[in-house]
């Protein structure tokens, strides 16, 4: 057997093969990342977000400890203690105390 | 006393001192940059006076489809801009809040009252911050607004194609003698306008327009030069080559497709910029111009694309499988096809710009769609295959059946009067077409790629197997992923365009993408495609990051520090299971998967699975134990039970042990910790061999002794300490028994050792006429029944006898027993 005699040799293919395959998809990962904005709700009771997002104002309710995405291409946002800001859709807004932190 | 006025004088420096620090910190935090707001404001104001104008725009060109995707764009940036002018305020804002976070909340009734200056400024950063959120107000609102304006454009343009669909017109007032006048009348026009920019070409700009042209003649010809230079080979069909693979033949359509269409895109392309950058053009006539170029680039690119696919001159290299005079005739048609719709497009550029009544354009996109109909259905009624008896076949069914609809549709649609609709479904027909041929002729590539051995004919993979180690199976996986990420390509590639040909808009196949991305909410439940595949990556990415460290630590580390393999072993092992279950850990929460919801059910099903997974766990167990406790590592030669044999591999749940009859025995681990197990090579491979040897009575016992001890320290591979041994063991039944006992360096040499030491015994023994006594077979003699006694006399008096004789037996036993006397029981070996 050639594959017994030169091991190293017949490894090499399909582990370069996985190498490629690995580097693609890293890519691919690091590239599709960041699509959207994430809201963290610190609090141990539910607070609501106003998202102004294209053509309407939606309420976003995060319960405690909830992480959501939302916002992907730029949205106004009205925080828990009425402050208004604008997001770019790559932030993470973190609310404690009822504040809500730009980060 | 002394510390007490120390204290006071601390306390009152403190108090006096902290609004201070805390008024040089507010001093230095009001100097915002004043003109923010004021910059802002102005901003918004320009941005909503240009929402206003785009709005009264889309009033007045509400029929103008082009017009109302420009104003389309451009509201789409006023609302990034309006988004941005917002954004300005977002560090001014985190630095009031921090400001009022240190500044606290205002005192309670009851407590004491601060200074005025916090107050102050509290109040100011107050006022600040709701002036700052009164103008992002304003931008919300604008954004609000000119959300809903793209909309109203999206209803407006999905009702204008409605309307061209749907829209009827009377064909007998359009197809008067009175179109012949007209058309004469905007032929005379277009000729007038043209003959003009000629004459004023010539004469003003002569040299620019020869330099203009020569300069894209040099480009295209230097790309269809280096193009067949660098392609040459797979760009030409070769007519010598008797039966080309299928896979060339693909090549060779797609490059000679896309080679010559560049060079001419790129020829006409750098015309029209160079005859822009010289200002040769003039008037409409760069527009005229724009069509006329489009018009070429798509009826040479339709030209190549059949010419390449049925290649009627080469029937070896043709794709489709047709008949020589059918290819020729399918490539005229085609070919009239796309002529006829791109010079319908280029018309109806020019009746815009001409102005000319709508008459023309209805008689016009009449003619043309009745003629693409027509083509249409003959291709459709063509029979291009030959059957083995030479009678033609006609295409497929569905085929045949598709394109005479499609011909039928279009001719009567234009014969209603549904004109659009008819343009329509003729301009989608060539178009539509055109992609799905081409991404048809890559799906077949790409198959042919994935076959067995395909990839490896490629010149490609003749490349990778010449300059690389890649071996036959490894070509073949590469081709099968090459096949796959063809295919996949053809699909992102291709149903966008199809999509966008159809009247989709980019932000809708963007919508949708998004959606499918982030997540399909089913129920409670969200399936986010993204947040899956990123889990697998992540754990794919851990995976390998693992073996790695294994890799390195085994290799570089452990080898180098000259570790024990066993310690080598477990530790790889161990890194690499914790490894995998970090990186599945890690995958899992990458996914999106919440752990603590699965805790609920792991609670509720911990107590089945351990009862039903008892022997798995325990063998888990046991295997980690085995990893710490390392009782034989791999290699080492042990007893366990019934098996004896080599350990070849330990993993978590069973033990790998090779047999010297090499049968692998997977023993599961929980057996090797709760049982003896023997090993052989524990510490070392020490071990002792006994080898037993009788000699006859009579022999010089002494002389044995010697000699045999002789025998065994002569031995090259029996240890000198501990000393061989020689045991007078037995005063046997036949022979006196002696047993040397040698102690080996390895035990694993016993059989070699145990062999010579024979040997050498018989050798010497026969040379100092030592027997050794072998033990006699014993001899059975089988009785024989004798005949039946005849004489009655002779067995009476034989039977008085014997009886006489078993009762002097009884007396003389009572005798012995009242005697005392016990037989006793034999000794134990």
């Amino acid at each position: 057997m050639p594959c017994e005699m030169q091991q190293r040799r017949c490894e090499t293919p399909i582990l370069q093969m996985w190498k490629s395959l690995v580097a693609a998809i890293t890519f691919l990962a690091v590239g599709g990342s960041a699509f959207a904005a994430s809201a963290v709700n610190k609090d141990t009771e539910t607070r609501t977000l106003i998202v102004t997002e294209g053509g309407g104002k939606t309420e976003l309710a995060l319960a405690a400890g909830e992480t959501v995405e939302f916002c992907p291409n730029g949205c106004f946002v009205t925080l828990p203690n009425g402050d208004l800001e604008a997001l770019t859709g790559s932030e993470t807004v973190e609310i404690s105390g009822g504040v809500g932190r730009i980060k | 006393m002394f510390f007490r006025l120390l204290r006071l004088v601390l306390l009152l420096a403190l108090v006096v001192s902290a609004p201070l620090s805390f008024g040089a910190a507010a001093q230095g935090l009001a100097q915002a940059p004043a003109g923010l707001v004021a910059d802002q404001q102005k901003i918004l104001q320009d941005l909503t006076t240009k929402t206003d104008n785009l709005e009264k725009k889309i009033q007045q060109d509400s029929e103008d489809d082009a017009s109302l995707v420009d104003i389309r764009l451009q509201l789409e940036e006023l609302s990034r801009n309006s988004l941005n002018s917002a954004l300005a305020f977002r560090p001014r804002l985190a630095e009031i809040n921090a400001r009022l976070d240190q500044l606290g909340a205002p005192p309670a009734a009851g407590q004491p009252p601060e200074p005025d200056i916090v107050t102050a400024e509290r109040q100011a950063l107050a006022s600040e911050k709701a002036e700052i959120n009164a103008v992002i107000a304003t931008a919300q609102n604008l954004s609000i607004r000119v959300s809903g304006l793209i909309d109203r454009i999206g209803n407006m343009r999905s009702e204008l194609f409605r309307n061209l669909l749907t829209k009827r017109y009377v064909l007998s007032d359009a197809l008067s003698p009175e179109v012949v006048s007209d058309a004469h009348e905007e032929f005379t026009g277009f000729y007038k306008a043209v003959s003009s920019w000629l004459i004023f070409a010539f004469k003003f700009k002569f040299q620019a327009v020869l330099a203009a042209t020569l300069m894209a003649l040099v480009l295209a010809a230097v790309l269809l030069v280096g193009g067949r230079r660098l392609f040459g080979r797979v760009f030409e069909a070769d007519p010598g080559v008797e039966d080309p693979s299928y896979l060339s033949r693909l090549s060779v359509a797609f490059w000679s497709t896309l080679l010559p269409t560049l060079a001419v895109g790129a020829f006409l392309v750098s015309t029209v910029f160079f005859f822009n950058y010289y200002n040769v053009l003039r008037g409409d006539i760069g527009v005229f111009l724009n069509a006329l170029v489009a018009v070429i680039a798509v009826v040479f690119c339709v030209n190549r694309l059949t010419n390449a696919a049925l290649e009627p001159q080469l029937p070896n290299w043709r794709l489709i499988p047709v008949e020589t005079g059918p290819a020729r005739w399918l490539v005229r048609l085609t070919t009239a096809m796309a002529v006829v719709i791109g010079v319908n497009n280029f018309l109806s550029v020019v009746n815009d710009k001409m102005g000319s009544p709508l008459s023309v354009t209805i008689a016009r996109s009449f003619v043309a769609t009745i003629v693409v109909g027509v083509i249409l259905i003959l291709m459709g009624l063509l029979k291009p295959f030959k059957a083995s008896d030479g009678t033609w076949r006609p295409w497929p069914t569905w085929l045949r059946y598709t394109s005479v609809a499609l011909g039928l549709f279009t001719i009567a649609a234009a014969l209603l009067g549904y004109i659009g609709l008819a343009i329509f479904v003729s301009l989608q027909v060539v178009v539509t077409g055109t992609i799905l041929v081409t991404a048809y002729i890559g799906f077949l590539s790409a198959r042919a790629i994935g076959e067995e051995g395909g990839f490896a004919d490629t010149s490609i993979g003749r490349w990778l197997s010449a300059n690389s180690s890649y071996d036959e199976t490894a070509l073949d996986q590469l081709g099968l992923v090459v096949g796959v990420a063809i295919n996949l390509m053809i699909v992102l590639v291709f149903l966008p365009l199809i999509l966008l040909m159809w009247g989709f808009q980019p932000g809708d196949i963007q919508a949708w993408g998004y959606k499918l991305a982030t997540g399909l909410t089913i129920g409670s439940v969200t399936i986010s495609v993204t947040g899956i595949l990123t889990g697998v990556v992540v754990f794919i990415i851990g995976y390998f990051l693992t073996r790695w460290f294994q890799g390195w630590l085994d290799g570089s580390v452990m080898a180098r520090g000259k570790v024990d393999t066993g310690v080598r072993n477990s530790i790889r092992l161990a890194v690499g299971y914790a490894g995998v279950a970090v990186a599945a850990l890690v995958g899992v929460s990458a996914a999106g998967i919440d752990l603590s919801n699965l805790a609920l059910v792991a609670g509720a099903l911990s107590l089945g699975i351990g009862f039903g997974l008892q022997n798995v766990v325990s063998n888990f167990v046991s295997g980690l134990i085995l990893l710490a406790e390392r009782p034989f590592k791999v290699g080492d030669w042990i007893v366990a039970g019934d098996t004896t044999g080599t350990v070849k591999k330990i993993s978590v749940r069973a033990t790998e042990i090779e047999t010297f009859q090499r049968q692998s025995v997977i023993l599961p681990n929980s057996n090797l910790i709760n049982n003896a197990v023997g090993n052989w090579t524990h510490r070392n491979k020490l071990g002792r061999v006994d080898i037993k040897v009788g000699v006859a009575y009579g022999s010089d016992v002494k002389r044995v002794h010697a000699l045999l001890l002789e025998i065994a320290r002569s031995h090259p591979l029996v240890l000198k300490n501990p000393e061989p041994f020689v045991l007078f063991a037995n005063f046997g039944a036949a022979a006196l028994d002696f047993e040397i006992r040698v102690f080996l360096a390895d035990v694993l040499n016993g059989n070699v050792v145990q062999n010579d030491i024979r040997f050498a015994i018989l050798d010497i023994f026969s040379s100092e006429h030592i027997e050794i006594p072998s033990t006699p077979r014993a001899v059975v003699e089988t009785k024989k029944h004798e005949a039946w006694p005849i004489d009655d006399d002779k067995i009476e008096a034989e039977f008085a006898e014997r009886e006489l004789a078993e009762a002097e037996a009884a007396v003389e036993k009572k005798r012995l027993a009242k005697s005392g006397r016990k037989a006793r029981k034999p000794d134990p070996d």
